[in-house]
């Protein structure tokens, strides 16, 4: 890929775009990774523009203004005719990786002040000795009790002593505090002392930014509550700074349209929400990419899909059920990869907040193969990353990786890969594969790389069962989106281990992420706590905390220039049976919540618990938690851009054939090689290679490929 | 099974396996009622073959390891032969089912392939409560199993598909949270029958004599990986003592004698010269003595090593019937997790002599088991159990981690505001006690504090069991010990008192029990800590300016202003030991 700060692969689609058609409005998406800054302008008349660039880490903000005015230039902008801007960033997590964000002092209830440092006390790896815990955000010396205290029904057990208050701010303005976080236990079910120490702050210091948990994460757990509002204040100055650069820039070049920013949910929100509770956008870009999944299966009609990702160091994998990725309640930044994270949690900073669900394994093109004592293969986590690279690549890599394995199983093109950009040396993949995998096991170069291709493989299938058979999903319901630049390669082989027919590989696998913020609605999710039994609820209780939510998402909705008119809503009952920790979300049809709807709700209820849990029990107590309201706005591009629109660029090598080896079962196999545009409608047997600029498909022996809208899709052999 | 294993099919299988057992635990953590399991994840979960050697773990309890194998044998000896799909088994006793105490139930779920019996599904969960003489089932003072609960030798609770009535008939009518304790049991076999059908899905793929040939090759590969690592390891014998401080009967401190004898690539934990049993109730099943000595040496070898019977091929362990590490009945094991600690403390303290850069000081693990316990009105009973951890003790090469569960343990704590709205308690503080740490060039990790009040009902159950109150959490290579542990009551009018680590009273209305845990013991001379860093502590209020100066040798005011000439003073006074 090339090096220089150029566009490395600017490629337009469709129609040559010399001059913006004046009568069509254009959507730009800018989907910032910590590597490349991706660009696509969708326009109203079908037509698409990409462009990536190497991203600006010590202002991203640069790569971003750098790219528009190189797209206002030649003419693929119209900056008046820009309808929508939407942004996805790294900006908040990087702030936190690298612990540079604000200073912040945190104000909470007596006794209290080190539930931030203890957290949960748990640690994701067991055994480990030398494991070290994410130093607080928060140190000790910022971290400050006041006189004050709620019982859990939200009475007053003790007034607000504003003086405490104030002896606390003394002490944080004297050591440089410029972002405070107050959480105050059991704020969630009553906020008052909060509301009144946030007016106390903002009357005495005016110049700090606030952030309190009651606003940022309205719910029962006062660690979770305490570190989500302490990351908020902690990226918060930051983002803050970033957003106003970014939209100065889009402004200066005349373009109109609000910057719109994804969140971790999957939603759009004005970039002044975001500046206010940028905790809602950590995971602003991996969200991206599952919104584009799940607009692609709305457009080819593919209800339930597992999105598969597969990029240089890891992949990802993520459900999408009914139209809807699923999410997390909550995710901790910095966690790094290993099993025990995901069911143990300790490793990073805790964020609870509505995320996209995505399971990750340190499993990609870079990762290495070894062997290890006991004498069996294994496949990462260590990557070679994009520097030596693997052994393939000739930068100095002589280890061998799962790309090295597809170079000699033939999977990837054994002479260069992005259309000739980049040169491929396959006998320094053999003799790294020679040298540390088939040499010491006795195994010939090719099994050798069947080997790292399947173990790499095993790893990924984990991540797709933790998103669905740990939660009582079948895969073989699912169709996979396979994207990422690796995603199309081990994308067919994982759905038949996995038991998944059907395969997509959708247009642009190399912007698709960025492709996802085209599609995403302005969406917000808000959430009160009401603990109830459920046979016992007060419908008129209920329905006026129920009204209290639609206020004040009319009222969000409206900031953002949404109309209720032009916004859906819906609500759900968070439900559990008595004693439970974990709750389901039950969706509730009406606004006026009745007996009869409570009891449609708890039978709904049984039956999700026997769904994704195995059983259920009538005869027990079910309780009400939360409540919880999504809106989001109906309006949305609800189209692809046209198959001319996004052909690839063309090709440089000529189609013919190349030998393959499909594992011991069906050997080596002459496969014929082909570009995207040669495909149609009527559905070819594979086996068969497509090759594109930025990825590979694979089609094994057997499948069906055939192309679909902008799509590829593969259906495998039914089983014997 | 195959001379020479697939090395790819070999990690192919590995990780199925795994997957297998991790699914079975995500299934506990999204099914079980009690917090205890689901936020402190008292539980565990595995995967075993037709034989009883466990082939893989869930990712749980450490002190759980390796409890699966001695169980299961009391099944099969039981019922071996005469199993039937569909049938689900359980136990808790530690004298006919070799269990861990009476509030862990075992259940175990043959998986029959083609009409062969191809594997165990196998859960352990930690029940909120057993009956027995006091509520939580943790109890200190039993003096005889018979008190601590319903004893649940190895049973049949369900028969081809039919749960056994009988069974958790009497389960119900004996626990004191029933809905509760159900809901859990049903967690934990739901789980086992997750992992049937995944084990199931994988024999369908492979078919079950390759499945069976493939638990045989991860259990050699287990084994092979363990004897390289102790292989590394130096030959010799390395003892280590530790003690309790007494068993709430009598004032004799309680001796845990370890000694480690390395040869070539076997290795024996010998406890010999440990205490007899004791009358009260801290007694350690030997299922529970062996999960320490594997959960310790899995601390020092490669973490990735797969948790299997392979595993603990290499390792003995000698006990001697009728002491406090192989107790004989009927002597009472409830609250036996305190022995585990120290087990695991005398463990690490043996290996340190024989590894001593690589093993850490004293931490102070989860001695405290609080539980409170009453009515409310309508008599519907609460249960508030809660084990407090932890801190860890210095490094060779680093400080503790403030506020961290035992290695040996990995449990969570409690939200003051569940905990706040499910029982009639406020807690009135939960956080760092400054200067608990023991003082060392990498200092101790800082105990703890949690106070709760009496709110909500007039009067209740109070039961402490905790120790560390006569001896410190050990420093190694000239690190000082962390602080001793405490109780205090304070009365409604505030006047405090001291109680002794294990007791049960009456808790009044408006009553404070505050429960100060140890310190980490520190490693290497604190005089030799950098004073930055001892600065940094005192900025932080983790430890006192007094501290610093008596302890480190280091001179700082509170505000953090370091005097480096009275620092050269102190230090030079009493001679720093590298």
């Amino acid at each position: 890929m090339t090096k220089d700060s150029e566009g490395v692969g600017a490629q337009a689609f469709g129609a040559p775009a010399t001059g913006a058609t004046q009568s069509s409005t254009c959507r730009i998406a800018i989907d910032v990774g910590g590597t490349f800054t991706d660009l696509v302008v969708s326009r109203s008349d079908g037509t698409a523009k990409t462009l990536k660039l190497l991203s600006t880490p010590d202002d991203y903000s640069l790569a971003i203004a750098d790219g528009l005015r190189r797209m206002l230039a030649d003419g693929a902008i119209d900056p008046r005719s820009v309808g929508t801007l939407a942004h996805a960033f790294t900006v908040a997590t990087n702030a936190l990786l690298t612990g540079n964000g604000a200073r912040v002092g945190l104000i909470t209830t007596r006794g209290f002040r080190d539930v931030l440092e203890i957290a949960r006390l748990r640690m994701p790896q067991l055994y480990n000795m030398d494991w070290d815990k994410p130093r607080p955000l928060v140190p000790r010396r910022l971290r400050f009790e006041i006189t004050e205290r709620m019982d859990a029904d939200g009475a007053v057990v003790t007034p607000l002593d504003p003086a405490s208050v104030l002896d606390a701010l003394t002490k944080m303005q004297a050591q440089g505090v410029d972002s405070i976080a107050i959480c105050l236990l059991h704020s969630y079910t009553n906020p008052a002392h909060e509301r009144a120490v946030a007016e106390l702050v903002r009357r005495h210091a005016p110049e700090l930014s606030i952030s309190t948990s009651h606003q940022v994460m309205p719910e029962i757990r006062e660690y979770e509550r305490t570190s989500t509002t302490v990351v908020n204040a902690f990226v918060k100055p930051v983002v803050d700074r970033y957003l106003a650069s970014v939209e100065n820039g889009t402004r200066a070049m005349g373009i109109q349209a609000p910057l719109m920013v994804m969140q971790s949910s999957g939603g759009i929100m004005k970039a002044d929400t975001a500046r206010a509770f940028p905790a809602y956008c950590i995971e602003s870009g991996p969200a991206a990419g599952a919104i584009a999944a799940a607009a692609l299966g709305e457009i080819i009609g593919e209800k339930n899909i597992i999105a598969f990702d597969m990029g240089g160091t890891t992949a990802k994998a993520c459900l999408i059920e009914n139209g809807e990725p699923r999410l997390t309640d909550e995710m901790e930044v910095g966690a790094g990869i290993n099993a025990g994270q995901r069911l143990l949690g300790g490793g990073g900073y805790l964020v609870r907040s509505p995320t996209i669900d995505l399971a990750e394994i340190g499993a990609g093109g870079g990762s290495i193969g070894w062997i290890d004592k006991g004498g069996a293969l294994r496949v990462g986590p260590e990557s070679a990353g994009a520097a030596p690279g693997p052994a393939c690549y000739a930068r100095g890599g002589d280890r061998p990786t799962v790309t090295d394995a597809n170079v000699v199983l033939g999977f990837l093109n054994p002479a260069h890969l992005l259309d000739g950009d980049m040169p491929i040396d396959i006998a320094a993949a053999r003799e790294a594969i020679d040298k540390h995998i088939g040499s010491p096991l006795g195994l010939s170069t090719h099994e050798a790389a069947w080997g790292i291709h399947s173990v790499a493989n095993a790893a990924m299938i984990r991540a797709i069962q933790t998103v669905s058979s740990e939660i009582g999903r079948s895969p073989a319901d699912f169709t996979m989106v396979a994207f990422g630049g690796n995603g199309a390669v081990h994308g067919a082989t994982l759905a038949a281990a996995a038991g998944i027919s059907s395969i997509v590989i959708p247009p642009a696998s190399g912007v698709f992420s960025a492709l996802g913020l085209l599609f995403a609605r302005i969406q917000h999710r808000l959430v009160k706590g009401f603990w109830h039994d459920l046979d016992k609820v007060d419908c008129k209780a209920l329905n006026c905390r129920a009204d209290e939510l639609l206020r004040e998402a009319g009222d969000m909705m409206a900031g953002e220039g949404v109309a209720v008119s032009g916004s859906e809503l819906h609500l759900a009952l968070d439900l559990r049976y008595e004693g439970q920790s974990s709750e389901i979300g039950i969706p509730v049809a009406k606004a006026e919540v009745t007996p009869e709807i409570l009891a449609e709700a708890a039978e709904r209820f049984h039956q999700e618990h026997e769904r994704s849990y195995g059983y259920c029990s009538r005869g027990e107590r079910v309780q009400i938690v939360n409540l919880r309201l999504r809106a989001r706005s109906l309006e949305r591009q609800d189209y692809l851009p046209t198959p001319s629109a996004l052909r690839s660029k063309p090709a440089n090598a000529s189609p013919g054939e190349r030998k393959v080896y499909f594992g011991p079962d069906q050997g080596w196999i002459a496969t014929p090689v082909m570009r995207r545009g040669d495909l149609g409608e009527k559905p070819l047997t594979g086996p068969m290679i497509v090759e594109e600029y930025d990825t590979t498909i694979i089609v094994p022996p057997g499948a069906r490929v055939h192309a679909a809208h902008s799509t590829v899709r593969i259906q495998l052999a039914a089983k014997d | 099974m195959s001379a020479r294993p697939d090395p790819i099919r070999l990690e192919l299988m590995k990780n199925a396996f795994a997957a297998v057992a991790d699914e079975m635990a995500a299934t506990v953590i999204r099914t079980a009622r009690s917090s205890v399991i689901k936020e402190a994840m008292d539980f565990s979960t595995g995967l075993l073959d037709p034989q009883g050697n466990l082939v893989a773990q869930g990712l749980c309890l450490p002190v759980h390891m390796g409890s699966f194998p001695p169980t299961l044998a009391t099944v099969l000896a039981k019922f071996g032969g005469r199993m039937q799909p569909g049938d689900v088994y359980a136990l808790n006793d530690p004298y006919t089912g070799s269990g861990l105490h009476l509030p862990d139930i075992f259940i175990f779920k043959p998986i029959f392939h083609d009409g062969r019996l191809l594997a165990f599904a196998a859960a352990i969960g930690h029940q909120t409560d057993i009956g027995g003489r006091v509520a939580g089932g943790n109890a200190c003072d039993n003096t005889e199993i018979f008190q601590e609960g319903l004893r649940i030798p190895p049973l049949r609770i369900v028969e081809q598909g039919r749960p056994v009535e009988a069974f958790f008939d009497i389960l119900q009518l004996n626990v004191r949270v029933p809905d509760t304790v159900l809901g859990d049991v049903q967690a934990t076999i739901a789980a086992c029958i997750r992992g049937e059908r995944a084990l199931l899905a994988l024999a369908d793929k492979h078919g079950g004599d390759r499945l069976a040939a493939d638990m045989a090759d991860l259990l050699n590969y287990s084994e092979a990986l363990t004897r390289a690592e102790f292989a590394a390891f130096p030959d010799g014998e390395w003892e280590f003592e530790d003690f309790l401080d007494d068993d709430g009967f009598s004032e004799d401190a309680i001796r845990i004698a370890a000694k480690i004898i390395k040869r070539g690539t076997d290795i024996t934990l010998d406890f010999t010269g440990t205490s007899k049993q004791v009358k009260g109730s801290i007694n350690l099943p030997i299922a529970m003595t062996k999960s320490c000595v594997y959960a310790c040496l899995r601390t020092v070898i490669d973490l990735h090593i797969p948790t299997t019977s392979g595993f603990m091929r290499p390792i003995k362990v000698i006990a001697e019937p009728g002491s406090i590490v192989n107790p004989i009945s009927p002597a009472p094991v409830a609250a036996r997790g305190l022995t585990s600690m120290r087990v695991t403390e005398a463990i690490w303290g043996a290996l340190s002599r024989m590894l001593p850069d690589k093993v850490f000081a004293c931490g102070a693990q989860g001695d405290f088991g609080v539980t409170i316990a009453g009515y409310r009105g309508e008599q519907k009973p609460f249960v508030l159990l809660e084990f407090l951890f932890g801190t860890w003790g210095g490094r060779p090469d680093k400080d503790a981690i403030d506020a961290l569960s035992s290695l040996a343990v990995n449990y969570s704590n409690t939200p003051v505001e569940i905990v706040e709205r499910e029982q009639p308690i406020r807690i009135e503080e939960y956080g760092f006690r400054q200067d608990s740490c023991g003082p060392g060039k990498h200092r101790g990790g800082l105990g703890m504090v949690r106070e709760y009040r009496l709110t909500g009902v007039e009067e209740a159950v109070l039961q402490v069991r905790s120790d560390r109150q006569k001896f410190h959490p050990y420093g190694l290579s000239g690190g000082a010990p962390g602080a001793k542990a405490g109780n205090v009551l304070k009365d409604v009018g505030g006047a405090r008192s001291a109680l002794p680590g294990k007791f049960m009273r009456t808790f009044r209305r408006g009553e404070t029990y505050r429960a100060e845990l140890a310190g980490g013991g520190g490693w290497g001379d604190a005089f030799t800590r950098p004073a930055e860093l001892v600065r940094q502590d005192v900025l932080d209020e983790k430890v006192s300016v007094a501290s610093a100066a008596r302890d480190y040798g280091v001179a700082v005011s509170a505000g953090g202003v370091l005097d480096e000439a009275a620092t050269l003073r102190l230090r030079a006074a009493r001679g720093a030991t590298e």
